[in-house]
């Protein structure tokens, strides 16, 4: 993230207690309901499940090692390739919405950022179970589609990966159009004038000034989207059918039906080291295009 | 930077100050609860959509007791409630067969004494001694459900072998219960093998005898398989037999029969949870429960198979064919890794 300069705020205890008093809520709550927890979770990962839902106080690796099993690394790999491919198409929707987005007037921008964010007004397990009602074999779409005679047979939405990804996409899509509307809004006019004047069409607009403008936008985009879609196990239960193990869903099993806690313990550490690393490659990316921005 | 020193001491102190605060509020909100009920309070933890709520108030107004009704949708839930709550939180719980006997080796539960329960008489004794507590020390049971071929007999021929799931026109027209002991056992009782086997071979064969009904299936769901039903999602699956008979009234072309190889058996219980604070009136509740009466309404309602006697329609002949050719999912300690690791190789 960008480092900001330090505000000059009035220095002196008035501003300490007051600092104090906004931000003690905030460390109670990360220390309570984060940090605890996931220190417990890390221990926990070291642990020997007593296979009844408890553990066994001996230190081992077993769990950790349990993980490079083929059965479990090819649910992380479906997983990862699920998240990639929903994170591309939130990508491709973006980039034109921005686009189109940035040359309207502001009050219209406005409002229709407005509307990206209604959804989030309503929880996204009900929205998920919502999306069945349009995508089922007799559903909506299919039923729209049918009596324009623009297919003879219901399409199969749901209940695949297919449905997995939209409803991935669905539920993800605004936390990549913010970041790349943002960044897209930025960009300076009089470069893509320049470039208009010396015969840049569209296209070209796009890969020699806004992609490269907005890399890091939708980088930041992307991580958020990638991220929680490895773990959204309910998209994959309902709109997958339960067909589609990802592996939240493995997670999900060791705490709920295999009762192999440090298992699921070890599972989440491998989860959140992955997602520490993507941050790391994150942060690169946006130092190393600081610096181009310089020269 | 002196001012700066001092929010380290200032800090603790504010921490501990809201700390207090929440504290108080927290137990002043809590009294309150408390001390408006006067009437003797009986804490229960059931299945979710289990029993009617007006079967639970009418025993309120009857014995003039609160009923605490709190609701669990796993076994592997309840565990964690009871293993992780004070001892004295819950008074009377409804396990499965496998779960009671696992909670009984963990010492979980409070031994029940036969002779406080008057209604004792009316419960078909068909249902006693059954594998996982065979003297009905620590449980008596309440319910059996048992999983079945649903079918659209307009559309789809009889079912009566998990080899007819294989047949070509069920393609993606098949929903089965997300459950891994339930579907990795149906898939080993379909090779012959006993539901609850954990040798390689079995657990093999199984896969590969799964690996043939792939095709077919459309999704598994455990919370609502009938909707697939209502919907014309599916024209056949293995569910529940309440989840089968619900969508039966609904639409009167579907079929329910049961596997000819085995199928799995659930038996859920009454227990006191050791330690209960108010074991009278769990006894009452127990009592209340087993009354010719109150046993329709329940079945009327959720209808699985009742263990009352008369509140039953089915007849014995038949119940006991069912307990004979079904199977209840047994414990298998450490060997559970195996299932686990299967039914991620099976989806």
């Amino acid at each position: 993230m960008n480092q900001s300069p330090a505000p000059n705020y009035p220095q002196g205890r008035k501003f300490d207690v007051f600092k104090i008093l906004f931000t003690a809520p905030v460390v109670i709550y990360a220390t309570a309901l984060i940090a605890l927890p996931l220190l417990y979770i890390f221990f926990l990962s070291f642990l020997k499940s007593d296979n009844y839902g408890g553990y066994i106080f001996e230190f081992n690796l077993e769990n950790y090692g349990a993980f490079f099993d083929s059965t479990y690394l090819g649910i992380f790999g479906k997983s990862v390739l699920i998240a990639l491919i929903a994170t591309a198409i939130c990508l491709l929707i973006s980039y034109p919405f921005a686009i189109f987005l940035r040359d309207l007037p502001e009050r219209r921008r406005n409002f229709i950022m407005k509307l990206v964010m209604v959804p989030f007004l309503t929880n996204s397990l009900i929205r998920t179970y919502g999306l069945i009602t349009l995508l089922r074999k007799h559903g909506l779409v299919n039923s729209a589609l049918l009596a324009l005679g623009v297919i003879s047979d219901p399409l199969n939405l749901m209940y695949n990966n297919l449905g997995v990804l939209i409803g991935m996409v669905y539920t993800l899509l605004p936390f990549m159009l913010l970041p790349v509307c943002t960044a897209v809004g930025k960009v300076d006019q009089n470069l893509l004038d320049a470039a208009s004047d010396l015969g840049a069409n569209k296209f070209q607009r796009f890969l020699k000034i806004y992609l490269p403008l907005t890399r890091q936008g939708a980088f930041n985009g992307a991580l958020m989207v990638f991220t929680p879609a490895i773990g959204y196990f309910f998209i994959a239960d309902i709109l997958g059918g339960g067909k589609a193990m990802i592996i939240g869903n493995l997670i999900k099993n060791q705490f709920l039906t295999a009762r192999n806690w440090p298992l699921g313990a070890a599972l989440s550490i491998i989860i959140i080291i992955f997602t520490f690393l993507l941050v790391r490659l994150y942060r690169k990316i946006g130092g190393n295009l600081d610096e181009l921005g310089g020269s | 930077m002196t001012p700066r020193q001092k929010t380290n001491i200032l800090l603790p102190l504010l921490l501990i100050f809201s700390i207090i605060l929440l504290v108080i509020l927290g137990t002043s909100v809590f009294r309150e609860t408390k001390d408006g009920e006067t009437r003797p309070v009986l804490n229960v933890l059931n299945w979710t959509s289990y029993l009617p709520a007006s079967v639970i108030k009418d025993f309120e107004t009857e014995y003039n007791i609160k009923v605490n009704y709190g609701t669990y949708s796993s076994n592997e839930e309840l565990l964690a409630k009871i293993a992780g709550s004070k001892s004295g939180t819950y008074d009377l719980i409804f396990p499965s067969d496998y779960m009671v006997d696992l909670m009984i080796s963990r010492d979980l539960l409070a031994p029940l004494d036969q002779t406080r329960i008057k209604n004792l008489d009316n419960l078909n004794p068909l249902f006693l001694g059954q594998p996982y507590d065979e003297r009905n020390e620590f449980s008596l049971p309440f319910l059996l459900a048992t999983t079945v071929f649903l079918y659209d007999s307009t559309k789809i021929d009889r079912l009566t072998s998990y080899k007819d799931l294989k047949r070509p026109e069920l393609k993606n027209n098949l929903v089965l219960l997300d459950d891994q002991r339930i579907i990795i056992g149906a898939m080993l009782q379909a090779v012959g093998a006993d539901m609850n086997s954990v040798k390689e071979d079995d657990l093999n064969a199984s896969l590969e005898f799964f690996e043939t009904i792939k095709p077919n299936i459309k999704a598994f769901d455990s919370d609502s398989p009938k909707t697939f039903f209502i919907t014309n999602e599916v024209d056949a699956g293995l569910v529940w037999n309440a989840e089968a008979l619900l969508a039966i009234e609904e639409n009167p072309n579907l079929k329910l029969t049961y596997p000819a190889e085995g199928f799995t058996l659930s038996m859920d219980n009454y227990c006191l949870v050791k330690g209960g604070k108010n074991p009278d009136a769990a006894y009452l509740f127990i009592n209340y429960l087993l009354r010719e009466d109150v046993a329709r309404r329940i079945v009327e309602e959720y209808p699985y198979i009742s263990a009352v006697k008369n509140a039953e329609t089915l007849p014995d002949a038949e119940l006991k064919l069912i307990l004979k050719n079904g199977s209840y999912v047994e414990n298998v300690g450490a060997d559970i890794k195996k299932f686990d690791k299967l039914w991620a190789r099976y989806k």
